[in-house]
């Protein structure tokens, strides 16, 4: 847990980091099993025609590279985390890589909220702000509509007083 | 089409109104021509000499005639269905025959306008005009060809238009036929610099290595196929074609200011490119010291406009110079004009704690980062020196990373982004330093956004200057933690 500094806490006694919703694990999880199953399917049936190990390992490999993986996003969406201050936005993110952005609101161009398949059917979104730089990136996942709305209306509101983001 | 359909924008001067009312106008009816042209070059390419010989000159003829033919046709029916027009602020352009398309740019979105003269334009007298837009990821409307007048013309209204402040409006071009107004020299280039600047590189460098390893290799084999040749040749063009493009695009390179504080750039040979970039564009300037240069202390200089997408390294289309070669002197100059108040004499910065040595072995000391009242200042590369200097009014948005092994030893790096698809990058600072820099840059960024960042395109040096407070406590604010 935090010690002096943390690198995913910074200024900790002024920033209230929200977290993302849990249900984004879930979400992750079955995307993640979707390319597993693909994946183990295409060498199942290679294995059923070529009879060889070597179809067997590659199976294998996906499983554990799967479980890895599952492991990996599992914490990730923990680490995952955005705090809205006075005047920016920040959102942390990342677990090998570690990354902060902070994206003041005058900054903002335009606000992206989009919803995939299996991310809708658990009712969740995801907010990404976009700014002149390409290089910025805040982006949200695994909001819950409703917070989405709220994030993406206060967002523009708040962008709205400078018409001008450059 | 007349201009009551968009009534005046509030605050601005109805000077333009009246003239708003010009129906559409077409391109100048020689571009079609000089597209075939063009067309014909790439087709010649894409053929290669590998089809001649298999062809023969007399099919290959017949084939690059029916090649270029049907893409003359084919610009003449584009041209048709091309045109342009300018309502209020914005400029439309509609063009396209099966996918049309019809495009509306804001001109107080406008970041740079240029005028290209390709060389085919150059003996015709027809010019091209390509505007930058934010959010375009390339350029966007380049519109060719028009006649050298008409374009000059168009710019000048183009860029009144999309000026924030109304003097800027109404002074200096009262006479948009003019072309070029009275526009003060600043700087030009020798070109005899730039030629020994583009001996200094490594392709130049590398090239008698290259011919002598052909020559023996024919030699050798004791053939000397016209093919053979003709593709060396080719080859050869390739690996000497960045320096001599890189000559023939900046040659006779001036720079000048016209009285409403725009920069007004000028180069090329065989192609002319003639640059207007509002002071207040810029987002972001970057000085590189190339290895072989350092033997006469030279540098470049490049700008950041947005509109134009991140230049990649060795990419040379982009025009994105500010000075092709110079000296310190020449370079500070420069830098002084376009972020007044900033010199680079006395742009120091500090370097990342002792540490990063693991990560950095040779050259740590060329790794660095600096805080002054107006810019960030950030420094890397070893082999050929870099600095990037953005103004805090200019900054997009402040990233902090931390990789594994910078974790290990408590390091982090901080990302400065720009419009113009460049960052600053403060790298592998102190983790405790990186988090007070990124605080510190977006605060100052704040305060620099709420002063009207020299706003008023005058020749003068913002107020922000002086009565920027962050100076004083720019020196305790680098003094490290003490190390444990």
């Amino acid at each position: 847990m935090p010690t002096a500094v943390d690198a995913l806490q910074p200024w900790p006694d002024t920033v209230q980091w929200h977290p993302v919703s849990r249900k984004l694990i879930t979400v992750e999880l079955i995307g993640l099993a979707i390319w597993q199953g693909i994946l183990v399917i295409g060498l199942g049936v290679g294995w059923l025609i070529g009879r060889q190990w070597g179809w067997l390992a590659g199976i294998a490999a996906v499983l554990l590279l799967g479980l890895w993986r599952a492991t990996v996003a599992v914490r990730a969406v923990r680490a995952w985390g955005y705090a809205e201050r006075d005047n920016d936005l920040l959102v942390r993110h990342g677990l090998v890589i570690r990354r902060l952005s902070i994206v003041p609101y005058a900054r903002m161009q335009f606000v992206d909220v989009t919803a995939g398949p299996i991310e809708r059917a658990f009712g969740l979104a995801t907010v990404q702000l976009h700014t002149a730089a390409a290089a910025s990136d805040a982006q949200v996942p695994g909001l819950p509509p409703e917070e989405a709305a709220r994030l993406r209306d206060r967002l523009t509101a708040l962008g709205e007083d400078r018409a001008e983001g450059l | 089409m007349t201009a009551t359909e968009t009534p005046g924008q509030p605050g601005q001067p109805g000077r333009h109104e009246s003239a708003e009312g010009t129906g559409r106008q077409r391109l100048h009816p020689l571009s079609p021509l000089l597209h075939g042209a063009k067309s014909l070059f790439v087709i010649v390419a894409a053929l290669s000499w590998q089809t001649l010989n298999q062809l023969g000159p007399v099919h290959f003829g017949i084939v690059v005639l029916v090649l270029a033919v049907g893409a003359l046709i084919f610009s003449l029916i584009s041209w048709w269905n091309t045109g342009y027009q300018v309502v209020a602020r914005e400029l439309r352009i509609n063009e396209g025959l099966v996918w049309r398309r019809h495009r509306a740019i804001p001109l107080d979105r406008l970041q740079s306008v240029e005028l290209r003269r390709p060389l085919l334009a150059q003996l015709t007298g027809l010019a091209e005009l390509r505007l930058e837009v934010v959010g375009g990821s390339k350029t966007e409307a380049p519109l060719a060809y028009l006649s050298v007048r008409e374009a000059a013309a168009l710019r000048e209204r183009l860029l009144d238009l999309s000026g924030r402040t109304p003097e800027s409006a109404v002074a200096p071009s009262a006479d948009p036929a003019a072309g070029t107004p009275g526009a003060a020299p600043l700087f030009s280039v020798r070109n005899r610099e730039l030629l020994i600047s583009q001996l200094l590189t490594p392709q130049a460098f590398l090239l008698p290595i290259g011919v002598a390893w052909v020559i023996t290799q024919f030699v050798m084999e004791g053939s000397w196929t016209f093919i053979g040749i003709a593709s060396t040749v080719t080859a050869m063009a390739g690996v000497l074609l960045q320096p001599i493009r890189r000559v023939l695009r900046d040659w006779s390179f001036r720079l000048a200011r016209d009285p409403g504080g725009r920069l007004l750039l000028r180069y090329g040979l065989t192609e002319t490119r003639s640059q207007v970039v509002p002071l207040h564009r810029v987002q972001a300037v970057r000085i590189t010291w190339p290895f072989l240069w350092r033997l006469n202390g030279w540098l470049y200089l490049q700008l950041d406009v947005a509109g134009y997408d991140a230049p990649e390294h060795g990419n040379d289309t982009g025009s994105d110079r500010l000075l092709p070669v110079g000296d310190q002197h020449a370079a500070r100059f420069l830098i002084g004009t376009v972020l007044p108040g900033v010199d680079l004499t006395t742009l120091a910065t500090s370097p990342p704690p002792e540490r990063v040595r693991w990560l950095h072995p040779i050259g740590l000391r060329f790794l660095g980062a600096g805080l002054y009242p107006d810019v960030l200042v950030t420094r890397e590369g070893r082999v050929s020196r870099e600095m990037t200097l953005v103004p805090y009014a200019r900054l997009q948005s402040v990233r902090v990373t931390q990789g594994p092994l910078q974790r290990l030893l408590r390091l982090a790096t901080v990302y400065a982004d720009a419009a113009g698809g460049r960052s600053a990058v403060a790298r592998d600072r102190d983790v405790a330093e990186a988090w007070a820099l990124a605080d510190e840059l977006v605060r100052r960024a704040r305060r620099a956004r709420r002063v009207p960042p020299s706003s008023a395109p005058a020749a003068d040096p913002p107020p922000a200057a002086p009565a920027e407070p962050g100076q004083p406590d720019d020196d305790p604010f680098w003094q490290r933690p003490a190390r444990a």
